[in-house]
């Protein structure tokens, strides 16, 4: 079982959140595909088989469709399914049951639905087209899901306490680049954090970088970079894209006048063309630019690290876009 | 029963294989043919309702099903979970479903079970323990799974019956969860209902296997055949699988044989059914074959069938009546309700 070091990775911090909601609630349980006696494809879940059996810790065939449907079953009576998705590419396979079961049930009938899908994401791994995915926009455009994508295993761990908690089919999105590279500053808090709050992780005059997941952390970095050169990045972390915290955004957009939106999945039709558009429309006259939008190229994601790094946007390029869009 | 090429090497369809009918419960016995015939006669008002202009879209009959809904749900209990689709208003009957809360549902009705959010088939309600499907049919089966993982979780000896037609069998969905019922051994019964065709998809392009029960083998659990217009056969094959299922020994399938005596839906003219077909059929009918079996065990007389089949038709006609002066739902809470508080 995961403790908390004090410095938990990422990854321990989903570990941690799991744990302290199957302790809190028996009727939280887990399962997926060698989610059990294998610990997870990537750890996270070991251990939790030997602590809390097989009841609680299900083990599946490879049957996205089968397990996701289970899980809308489960939740219709009353549990609360924690549905592992070995990689955010499989959830392809459960479009179905997540769009036209779980998204809308609550809406038909009054019925919630309140399974949480974990799912691993992204690129930067060299794990190439299919196994790289950035899946948001494809469950963002459906009304009926949450969707969460925490940038820090502080966010990680009380995102994930709240999605577990809340009564609506919730799509958790882990990226996998930061599992072991991120640690928290010291003890993780179990609290939930709630949904559809963003945070300015940064405070800054000159231009607001819009981003969450693997951005955040990303965006800082480059932050201090450019404060050396004397420009003043504000950091905006999403958290959540459903439901969106629009007067955040907004509010650092009416301080800074100019906007950057930044994201790993593809830039057109990504979600930064919703949070783009949010911002003309809440906030045009206090733009100095025009809102820029970074993304990945339009291609998959390709495996050989100078063909992916040609397609994921790269820090070179996200400075010198909040350079040009700070002193435009 | 009438037979089609493909089948000849199958096993008979099974006929019942309980107690002889004067020895059942009367009173169940009677409860299973009132209710197949209130859905006869719910239906037969809708198809008129339909061609009169009463209702908004299609509408979706299961004539020469009411055997196989009537006969399966009436082997559970109110608290075990029940999953329906499109051919089952007999389940839904069984259950406590009012029958002006279907008409209103194909009408778009406030008082509709879903406000007129959804419509036509989508009725099913969970305080009556029953699903409700959303139009890929095939989706029934994994949440179905579900209902029944539940039960299982918590300890409780409930079972959960799901239905599918024969073109669901052709899906990930059915495959998936017959897996997954199987390996987790689940306190699932399937119900396939054979009606012969898909939409316009005949079984000789649904599937090559000569029994639909026959996929069980493949999953490692039992299946049977039986006549889908006896509603006695159907029923003792589910109550087997259900007491089966009860005991945590898993999933079975039960496949019933039928035909489906309209189109998909009443917009289909279904000519791309043979006119022999419907001949054949048509002396199958299950509600008048088992009206014949009480009569004859001496639990109905003619008098009293007689008299069933009036009170449902004056049910559906006072159904319809009230179905027609219900409101239309307003419009301005739309937005509610995506998100569950």
């Amino acid at each position: 079982m995961p403790t908390d070091s004090g410095q938990a990775t990422y990854l321990e911090a989903v570990g941690l959140a799991l744990d302290s909601e199957m302790d809190r609630d028996p009727d939280v349980f887990i399962i997926g595909e060698d989610v059990g006696q294998f610990g997870g494809a990537f750890k996270v879940t070991k251990g939790f088989l030997e602590k809390f059996g097989p009841r609680r810790v299900v083990d599946t065939p490879i049957a996205e469709t089968g397990f996701t449907g289970l899980a809308a079953g489960a939740a219709l009576v009353g549990l609360r399914p924690v549905v592992e998705f070995q990689f955010a590419d499989f959830i392809s396979c459960a479009f179905d049951p997540i769009v036209n079961v779980l998204a809308r049930h609550h809406w038909r009938t009054g019925d919630p639905m309140p399974v949480t899908m974990r799912a691993p994401f992204g690129g930067r791994l060299r794990a190439g087209p299919t196994h790289s995915q950035s899946v948001e926009s494809y469950f963002a455009h459906v009304p009926g899901i949450k969707i969460v994508m925490p940038g820090t295993p502080e966010d990680a761990a009380g995102l994930l306490v709240s999605a577990i908690r809340d009564n609506n089919p919730t799509l958790y999105l882990e990226n996998k680049y930061l599992y072991r590279r991120l640690r928290a500053s010291g003890p993780l808090s179990l609290e939930p954090i709630p949904l559809g709050v963003a945070k300015v992780v940064r405070e800054g005059r000159d231009v607001s970088l819009i981003t969450y997941s693997a951005g955040v952390s990303q965006g800082l970095e480059i932050a201090e970079e450019l404060d050396k050169d004397g420009i003043s990045v504000e950091v905006v972390d999403v958290r959540t894209l459903v439901p969106l915290d629009v007067e955040t955004i907004v509010n650092s957009v009416r301080k800074t006048s100019r906007a950057v939106v930044l994201h790993e999945a593809a830039k057109r039709l990504g979600y930064g063309a919703e949070i783009a558009a949010t911002i003309q429309e809440e906030a045009f006259w206090h733009l100095d630019q025009p809102v820029v939008r970074i993304g990945a190229k339009n291609t998959p994601t390709p495996t050989s690290p100078p063909l992916e790094d040609a397609v994921i946007p790269q820090p070179a390029q996200i400075a010198e876009t909040l350079r040009k869009v700070a002193r435009a | 029963m009438p037979t089609r090429s493909r089948r000849k090497a199958a096993e008979p369809a099974g006929a019942p294989v309980g107690p002889p009918v004067a020895e059942r419960d009367p009173a169940l016995l009677k409860r299973i043919h009132e209710v197949m015939v209130l859905t006869r006669a719910v239906e037969d008002r809708m198809v008129a309702m339909y061609k009169g202009g009463d209702l908004l879209g299609s509408l979706y009959t299961g004539h020469w099903h009411e055997a196989i809904s009537v006969g399966a749900a009436s082997t559970l209990r109110q608290d075990d979970y029940l999953a329906p689709i499109h051919r089952d208003l007999g389940a839904h009957l069984w259950r406590g479903m009012e029958p002006w809360q279907v008409m209103a549902s194909f009408m778009g009705k406030a008082t509709s079970p879903t406000g007129g959010r959804d419509g036509t088939l989508h009725y099913g309600r969970l305080d009556l323990n029953v699903y409700n499907l959303p139009s890929h049919i095939p989706a029934n089966f994994p949440v179905a799974t579900g209902m029944a993982f539940a039960a299982k979780y918590r300890e409780q000896d409930r079972v959960c019956l799901a239905f599918c037609g024969d073109g669901s069998t052709s899906r990930a969905d059915f495959h998936e969860s017959l897996t997954m019922a199987s390996v987790l051994k689940l306190p699932n019964v399937f119900v396939i209902e054979n009606n012969q065709f898909a939409y316009s998809t005949p079984l000789r392009m649904q599937s090559n296997s000569e029994t639909f029960a026959m996929k069980a083998v493949a999953y490692g659990i039992p299946g049977v055949t039986v006549d889908g217009t006896d509603a006695l056969a159907v029923h003792d094959a589910v109550a087997a699988a259900v007491a089966r299922a009860r005991a945590g020994e898993g999933p079975s399938i039960v496949e019933g044989v039928t035909m489906r005596m309209h189109g998909h839906a009443e917009h289909d003219p279904a000519d791309y059914v043979p006119k022999e077909m419907y001949d054949e059929w048509s002396t199958k009918d299950p509600v008048q074959l088992f009206e014949n079996v009480l009569i004859e065990a001496g639990v109905l007389d003619a008098d009293s069938a007689k008299q069933v089949r009036e009170d449902a038709r004056q049910a559906a006609i006072a159904a319809r009546r009230k179905a027609l002066a219900d409101p239309m739902p307003d419009p301005s809470g739309i937005e509610d309700g995506v998100y569950a508080d």
